[in-house]
């Protein structure tokens, strides 16, 4: 009842504005910032590291292959210097990236399998299922589960047994921490996911698909699922770093191998021979200062992922 | 500046009581002969990182004593803006660059922030838009209102609780939901709140920010009819920005259209609301549906307002006016009193007496307007 | 406070720690060393005496509901098994040993971190902009970044093995037993400082981070500019206006982190050798101890969960719209 003052055109413009973003050209916004790029090179850097040390430093050293002396800093033939074996720093950083790095890809796609199904099923489907659900996610939010991922790597070690078979390149061992993760880690995925599928079920394309009597699953699989990815990829990013630093402190607690040792396990070996005390520096710092970087970079591209998916956040600054 | 015949203002004597129930005296550098506000090429300036915008350019207006200023245009106009630089409540990209704004004689414009917070809230105060966000969820109703009460007044605690209840009284609002918090309060009571932190004071101007924008009819009416109220009551002086054309008719004795920075037309509400003499004035009112005549499409102004970081040169009206002459781009409206109503339209050039300079174009839009036209097409 | 709230954070407390006490007890039905497998392995040990033995550890009767209740009621009376490793004392006693270190070391370095992180982000939001504050955001961010442990081993390297301004493990120097109260205090102290500085650092670029965006935030609020329009002077808009609605966003990350703080600390106390439950962790772990291990992890999950209970009381205090 009150008068349409404002011009038409202008009214048109604000309604047809959407409330978050659709992420299109996302990679192309994404490498227009600094904070992105510097992100990303340093992922591109250690993903390279990962995938072909064996190219770069040769392959990794055992306690049988060292050559150098043991325990000294960095020295011609040893730009990081040794370990308490011999081994080179530079070999054992550089392989411990691959180790690292994989330990976090594989527990981030599980982490991220699950959050997001799990995710999508409750926000969409809702009722009982989804109170359940999320009951259970926020007990693992609530609980400090390093503690019990520790205990459950242990348990399924003990029982699993930990040999030399190797999957995707990981031992045994590993795989457990793996698995782990994914377990313990999925509930802030699967609540962010959540989320973002309750308020595209309101939106007017889901109530068509409804109408022309589309199943559920149908619905999930094709308007819900294309519509989130963006929103996971943002997420899995966030996770990743996450699960590197989940793995790193696992190993660093005992729970590495010290056959296949990531940054986290050099880490524990360092503090076993007392490298701080002894003021080794270069036995705890390759590894540490790798560890740093790969989580601030991942930090670096999630915020900028998350930055660009959330315009009204955008509005703010 | 504006014209010596223009209506005079209302004849009550500038005394303190003429200010309604105000306790507290003028500041000292006062002047009793001065109008209560006059505000004289007023321009501000955003500095954005793509230019200088000037949101408010060469803006003139007074405000008399007890009367109520409606400013009314669309979104971005410089509405806002303007009423902020009154009490340069402005972000920290933004300053006056020139103009003056008398109070009680005394400019506003060259003194200090800490001079100038002297008139903050005693002087004028503001009632903000949405409510909901102008007040602090964490702190109870009758708090909020103590505080400037305590603050600025140096009264005691006591005292400042005592006055914010009567003054919650004024507006309406039971004494026991002073206690409350806002979102315990509806959007209504929020909005009498907030009216009642504005008097805390005992301003001399209560600058409205789309006061009723965020209410529903009814509730407007009653906040409306308030501020009537508390006008004739403690002989306040409004300025209300709206984009809403009915509040202005309902409350304000003049109005003032703004256009992308610049004032297009002002002068006394039935005159203006009646006769409106600036093609974009006629174009806002013939948008607004006439309950009583036929049912038509809605009259829309094509096109938008204009980025004011290039604004285009002459009238800024011009690429959207269908009266639009040749002079129009070129050069600048001067600003033309007569009859009580100041326009700035070349339609009504320097020295005119009221009569539009005939163009030769479609004809008239809105129904009101009886400028004679021509009927070929430019 | 309105009843219902608290209520609801009650049962939704107690819910929790139901549930983790039923996920302990399929822990301990999973556990590799349980008893009556270890009993089974020997190969002296007859049917019936293993029998008889399953019989008065209760191990014969159903799973659900009855091995559950047991193992529930003797958990809330106190009993939480014996410890392998050390050698048949209750678990409860060893947690009981290990856990006032634990609570110092973390109990101060939050409090600690709260006050120097959330101060450092007010004024940070509060003075935006300029060199201080972009290189506060980036050291921050990069603290943030690096797990707590790598800080403690920095630390140690620095200012203990280089400088030798701190001693480098444990939390008393061995033979100071008998010393006087003052030096054993003086040195209870020095043994507290790098472990102490490393959680506390580790904790204050996430609060100050957090702090900074919220005052931020608020600042642009219009209750802000209002108050400004009142001409109310800048410190009281901080004090009574900006800083009391920032708080609520970090007291919620306050409550959120301390899961992960838990990982934090328990690695700090390895770094350091502190004498908590951390290092407890880490001995139960080699050797597999694992009744100890579900006491921590028991005791640990409980302390979190009433912690969050307490940051939601709090929470309820500072924002009066939770409470309806």
């Amino acid at each position: 009842m009150t008068a349409p003052t404002l011009p038409a055109d202008v009214l048109r413009d604000d309604a047809a504005r959407p409330r978050f973003d659709t992420g299109r050209n996302l990679p192309g916004r994404l490498v227009r910032r600094p904070d992105a790029l510097i992100g990303l090179a340093i992922l591109a850097a250690f993903a390279v590291l990962a995938i072909a040390p064996d190219l770069l430093v040769g392959p990794l050293q055992t306690a049988i292959t060292a050559e150098g002396p043991r325990l000294r800093g960095p020295m011609p033939g040893f730009p990081l210097g040794t370990d308490e074996l011999g081994r080179d720093m530079l070999n054992l950083t550089v392989h411990a990236s691959r180790i690292s790095m994989v330990i976090g890809l594989l527990a981030t796609i599980i982490t991220v399998v699950i959050g997001a199904l799990l995710g999508v099923v409750s926000g969409f489907v809702g009722g009982w299922l989804d109170g359940i659900l999320m009951r259970i996610a926020d007990f693992f939010l609530v609980i400090p589960t390093f503690v019990l991922a520790i205990i459950l790597t242990s348990i399924i070690r003990d029982v699993v047994g930990s040999g030399a078979r190797e999957v995707f390149g990981i031992r045994f061992g590993l795989i457990a921490i793996i698995i782990v993760i994914g377990i313990t880690s999925w509930s802030s995925t699967a609540r962010i996911i959540r989320s973002q599928t309750l308020s595209l079920r309101e939106r007017a394309f889901v109530d068509r698909a409804r109408v022309v009597g589309a199943g559920p699953g149908y619905i999930m699989r094709r308007h819900i699922l294309p519509n989130v990815i963006n929103l996971i990829v943002a997420n899995a990013v966030l996770v990743f770093a996450g699960a590197v630093l989940t793995e790193t402190t696992l190993s660093f607690v005992g729970l590495g191998d010290p056959f296949q040792p990531s940054w986290g396990q050099l880490l524990d070996a360092a503090r076993e021979v007392d490298a701080p005390g002894l003021g080794a520096w270069w036995y705890f710092a390759p590894p540490g200062i790798c560890i740093v970087l790969v989580v601030f970079a991942f930090t670096l591209v999630g915020g900028a992922l998350d930055d660009i998916l959330n315009p009204k956040r955008r509005q703010r600054r | 500046m504006t014209d010596e015949t223009q209506l005079a203002p209302t004849t009550t004597p500038v005394t303190p009581r003429a200010l309604g129930r105000r306790q507290w005296p003028l500041p000292k550098l006062a002047d009793p002969a001065a109008p209560l506000l006059e505000v004289d090429n007023l321009t501000t300036q955003f500095a954005l990182p793509s230019g200088a915008v000037h949101a408010v350019d060469g803006v003139s207006f007074r405000l008399d004593y007890g009367e109520a200023l409606g400013i009314a245009g669309e979104s971005g106009c410089g509405k806002t803006t303007t009423a902020l630089s009154l009490v340069r409540l402005l972000p920290a990209n933004a300053r006056i660059t020139s103009g003056s704004v008398r109070l009680y004689g005394i400019d506003l414009v060259p003194k200090s922030e800490n001079a100038l917070r002297r008139y903050r809230w005693r002087e004028i105060s503001i009632v903000f838009q949405g409510a909901m966000n102008a007040l602090n969820p964490v702190q109870r109703v009758q708090d909020q209102i103590a505080e400037p009460i305590q603050e600025r007044l140096s009264v005691s605690p006591r005292a400042a609780r005592k006055r914010a209840a009567e003054l919650l009284e004024l507006v309406g609002i039971p004494k026991k939901r002073g206690s409350a918090y806002p979102h315990e309060l509806s959007g209504g009571m929020r909005q009498r709140a907030m009216i009642a932190m504005a008097l805390a004071c005992d301003p001399a101007i209560v600058i409205g920010d789309e006061p009723t924008t965020a209410l529903d009819v009814m509730v407007q009416a009653q906040i409306l009819a308030l501020l009537e109220r508390l006008r004739d009551q403690l002989g306040l002086s409004l300025i209300l920005i709206t984009h809403d054309l009915s509040v202005i008719a309902e409350t304000c004795d003049r109005v003032l259209v703004m256009y992308a920075g610049k004032v297009a037309e002002e002068g006394p509400v039935p005159d203006v609301f009646t006769r409106p003499r600036h093609p974009y004035t006629q174009k806002l009112l013939s948008a607004f549906p006439n309950i009583r005549a036929d049912r038509r499409t809605l009259d829309v102004i094509p096109g938008s307002p204009p980025d004011l970081r290039t604004p285009p040169p002459g009238c800024r009206f011009a690429p959207r006016c269908p009266l639009a002459m040749p002079v129009c781009s070129q050069v600048v409206p001067p600003e033309v009193t007569f009859d009580g109503v100041r326009v700035a339209c070349h339609l009504y050039p320097a020295g005119s007496s009221g009569q539009p300079v005939p163009v030769p174009l479609a004809p008239p839009i809105a129904a009101a307007a009886p400028d004679p036209a021509g009927e070929s097409v430019a | 406070m309105g009843s219902g709230y608290l209520a609801r954070r009650l049962v939704t407390a107690v819910v929790t720690i139901a549930l983790i006490l039923v996920v302990n007890f399929f822990l301990f039905r999973a556990m590799p060393g349980s008893p009556e497998r270890i009993l089974g392995r020997n190969p002296n040990v007859t049917p019936e005496l293993l029998a008889e033995k399953r019989a008065a550890w209760g191990l014969d009767k159903p799973v659900i509901p009855d091995q559950l209740v047991r193992y529930i009621g003797s958990t809330l009376q106190g009993d939480l098994g014996f410890s392998i490793l050390a050698r048949g004392q209750s678990v409860t006693d060893v947690l009981a040993q290990r856990i006032w270190p634990t609570i110092i070391l973390f109990g101060l370095g939050e409090i600690l971190a709260i006050i120097i992180g959330l101060t450092l982000g007010a004024y940070s939001g509060w003075r935006r902009g300029g060199p201080v504050d972009y290189i506060g955001n980036g050291i921050s961010l990069l603290l943030y970044s690096a797990p707590y442990f790598l800080i403690g081993m920095a630390f140690l390297l620095v200012f203990a093995s280089a400088l030798h301004w701190f001693p480098t493990f444990g939390m008393l120097t061995s033979g100071t037993g008998n010393a006087d109260l003052g030096a054993r205090l003086v040195d209870f102290l020095a043994h507290l400082a790098l472990p102490l500085a490393t959680v506390a650092i580790g904790l204050v670029g996430q609060y100050a981070i957090v702090m900074r965006s919220s005052v931020i935030e608020t600042l642009s609020e219009d209750y802000v500019t209002t108050a400004r329009a009142m001409g109310l002077k800048e410190g009281r808009i901080l004090r009574r206006h900006a800083l009391p609605n920032a708080m609520l966003p970090t007291v919620t990350l306050i409550a959120i982190n301390l899961g992960y703080v838990v990982a934090g600390a328990i690695t700090v106390e390895i770094v350091f050798n502190w004498p908590g439950l951390g290092t407890l962790t880490v001995e139960a772990l080699s050797a597999r101890d694992y009744p100890v291990l579900q006491g921590v992890f028991l005791l640990l999950s409980v302390a979190v969960v009433l912690a969050n209970l307490v940051a939601d009381l709090v929470y309820g205090v500072l924002d009066p719209r939770v409470r309806t």
